[in-house]
């Protein structure tokens, strides 16, 4: 959906979403503080789970994973049951677990647990290159967006998207804007689905659960347009389909600005029940997003444009349908001021995170043992605004899709700090070596389709770039296992820490 | 409580104490309830495409969706949820328990001291 002229409306509709973010942040600003970025109100287990919802909910959820929809038709299922699995993983293995330990970070956690310094660096560094290609998802939605604002390329749209960003980022921090994760959620849940009954009205569908009334949808394509949505594994094998979504549940367990949710929640119990809440939140976006793939197919045949399998323009499949469709040009501002804000949202808090890792983890450790508080301030400000010129340069030229390259991150963190976190809170003989063996191996297991896939294609058959850590992460533990064997156990301090302190094991 | 050989470290696969044996038991069967829903509605879907004409999955629908739409994108969110609130129930149930436990305990020592 390439337009030359400014879309005057949306481009009002997108300011007036941020300075309502902006005010109400400025409105919670006093009962919320963070040096880390990610602080949020908890008003209960629903305000709890809005802020996981709202902290989660990104570009790839928005507009990538219709467009996903969209290109791949039932493929695209796994990232839905990926993004939702993983929190089960998440709840029963970790949160309150996580919780117990009362570290506020990623490293902080590796570092305690496994009483290693070269480990919580290693975590940190992790930490910063899943925040630089979960941006560069987030980046290209931005770009995508700003380019239909504008009626400009996506060249210029990334330059202007980045200093968006930057912006941003800067007034909020001036002023002090905390986020009002509530009210994000509202809204952005609000901007996802009223377009989506809007459109199954339109197209004569049941539109009061849209959720449903895109499935008549499906059998008009495949009787009116010859178009079959019923051969799952046609195109993608069983396998591939089962190493997505397993990535992806692994991933969303290890994800640095995921698992920083338990860090901060008030009690055990509100963080386990926040987490329910969470998901039911973050199901209604899942539920809903096949939809937009397949009614974007639908107004297309129907309107006999021809179909082009181009990643961009699935990307922007949301507003496309919903604009070719032949809805009020407001409903696509909706939609784009959604998708900006969640994409806005998720890129500033990443950044902001890894800006704080680079900071407090790798600046006085590695480059100035002795930096006051005021030099990690400064390099904190720094490694922000490299941050961002990394991730604006890597979004130029994307190697995939939005869903793609997000999944490729998940695939990362599956690989190192799922396992890291796994083993650290469920096996007491985990250590240091075993830990950064296993990292490392991670780090290389998912980057080995980009080195030897062209080389040897049972690698990249075997470990899809977006897909790794289903065989990825079990061989991580394994790694992790053998080498912790091989090596001096831990402390006794910390196997009593993790025996009495976190599982509670008192009679023993 | 920490031996040098490791033996009685903490580990998912020999629990140790009331607490955490109870505990790993939920999370065993929670994980199951995951992992089978998941692999076995692929495999059934699988199996229904491999054995049979692809227009079964179309003409099989529920709730106006294909059955292999229903089962994965509507059924299984769902059923991770209900995983969830149970996983949850159970673990507040334990922790009411283990808190009437301690009291108990903690009554008994008192009562004592008091008689003594």
């Amino acid at each position: 959906m390439s337009v030359s002229t400014v879309q005057l409306l949306p481009l009002a509709m997108v300011a007036g979403m941020f300075a309502l973010f902006i005010l109400s942040g400025l409105r919670t600003r006093s009962r919320q503080a963070s040096d880390y970025g990610f602080s949020g109100g908890y008003t209960g287990r629903i305000g709890i789970g809005a802020a996981i919802a709202s902290n989660w909910m990104s570009a790839a959820s928005f507009m990538g994973l219709a467009g996903m929809f969209y290109l791949k038709g039932y493929y695209a299922m796994a990232f839905v049951v990926g993004w939702t699995g993983g929190y089960v993983l998440l709840l029963v293995l970790m949160a309150s677990q996580i919780r117990r330990f009362g570290k506020y970070t990623a490293p902080d956690f590796v570092g305690f647990r496994y009483e290693s310094a070269t480990a919580r660096t290693l975590v940190a560094c992790i930490s910063i290159l899943i925040t630089v290609i979960y941006s560069v998802a987030q980046f290209r939605g931005i770009a995508l967006l700003v380019s239909w604002l504008f009626g400009i390329g996506y060249m210029p749209a990334v330059l202007i998207g980045a200093a968006l960003v930057v912006f941003m980022v800067v007034i909020s921090g001036t002023m002090g804007v905390a986020r009002n994760q509530k009210l994000q959620y509202f809204v952005l849940i609000v901007a996802f689905i009223l377009p989506l009954m809007l459109l199954n009205r339109k197209m004569g569908f049941f539109w009061l659960l849209p959720q449903f009334g895109y499935g008549a949808a499906i059998t008009d394509l495949q009787q009116q347009f010859g178009f079959s949505w019923s051969d799952p594994f046609t195109t993608e094998s069983l396998f591939h389909w089962l190493a997505l979504c397993f990535t992806l549940m692994f991933g969303t367990a290890g994800l640095p600005h995921v698992l920083s949710r338990f860090y901060m929640v008030p009690g055990i119990r509100d963080a386990r029940w926040g987490v329910v809440w969470g998901l039911f939140f973050i199901a209604l976006i899942y539920w809903s997003a096949p939809a937009y793939g397949v009614l974007g197919r639908l107004v297309e045949a129907r309107g006999g444009l021809p179909f082009t399998p181009d990643p961009a323009s699935a990307d922007m499949i949301v507003l496309s349908a919903v604009s070719n469709g032949g809805l009020p040009l407001w409903v696509v501002g909706l939609l784009a001021a959604g998708g900006m804000s969640a994409a806005f949202s998720t890129v500033a808090g990443l950044m902001l995170t890894g800006s704080a890792s680079f900071s407090y983890d790798i600046y006085p450790r590695l480059i100035r043992p002795k930096a006051s508080e005021t030099d990690k301030v400064n390099a904190s400000k720094g490694f922000f605004l490299l941050l961002a010129a990394v991730v604006m340069v890597l979004s130029l030229r994307p190697w995939g899709m939005i869903a793609e390259i997000a999944a490729l991150a998940f695939a990362l963190a599956g690989n190192t700090l799922f396992p890291a976190f796994l083993l650290g809170i469920w096996w007491g003989r985990a250590n240091a070596p075993g830990v950064i063996a296993g990292m490392l191996s991670g780090v290389l297991i998912t980057f080995l389709p980009f080195l030897l896939g062209g080389a040897l294609p049972v690698v990249s058959n075997l470990l899809p770039a977006t897909s790794s850590a289903f065989i990825g992460a079990p061989l991580v533990v394994v790694i992790m296992v053998v080498v912790s064997l091989l090596t001096a156990p831990p402390s006794e301090n910390i196997r009593r820490f993790l025996a009495h302190e976190v599982h509670d094991c008192m009679e023993e | 409580m920490a031996n040098r050989d490791g033996s009685r470290d903490i580990s998912i696969f020999r629990p140790r104490g009331t607490s955490m044996r109870g505990e790993v038991r939920v999370i065993r069967l929670v994980l199951a309830g995951w992992l089978i829903s998941i692999i076995g509605f692929q495999v059934f879907v699988y199996l229904l495409e491999v054995n049979y004409s692809k227009l079964l999955l179309s003409e099989f629908t529920f709730f106006n969706l294909p059955i292999h739409f229903w089962l994965t994108g509507q059924l299984l969110p769902l059923w991770f949820i209900i995983l969830c609130a149970l996983f949850n129930f159970w673990m507040d149930r334990h922790a009411v328990k283990s808190l009437d436990g301690s009291l108990r305990f903690k009554l008994r020592g008192a009562n004592r001291e008091g008689e003594e």
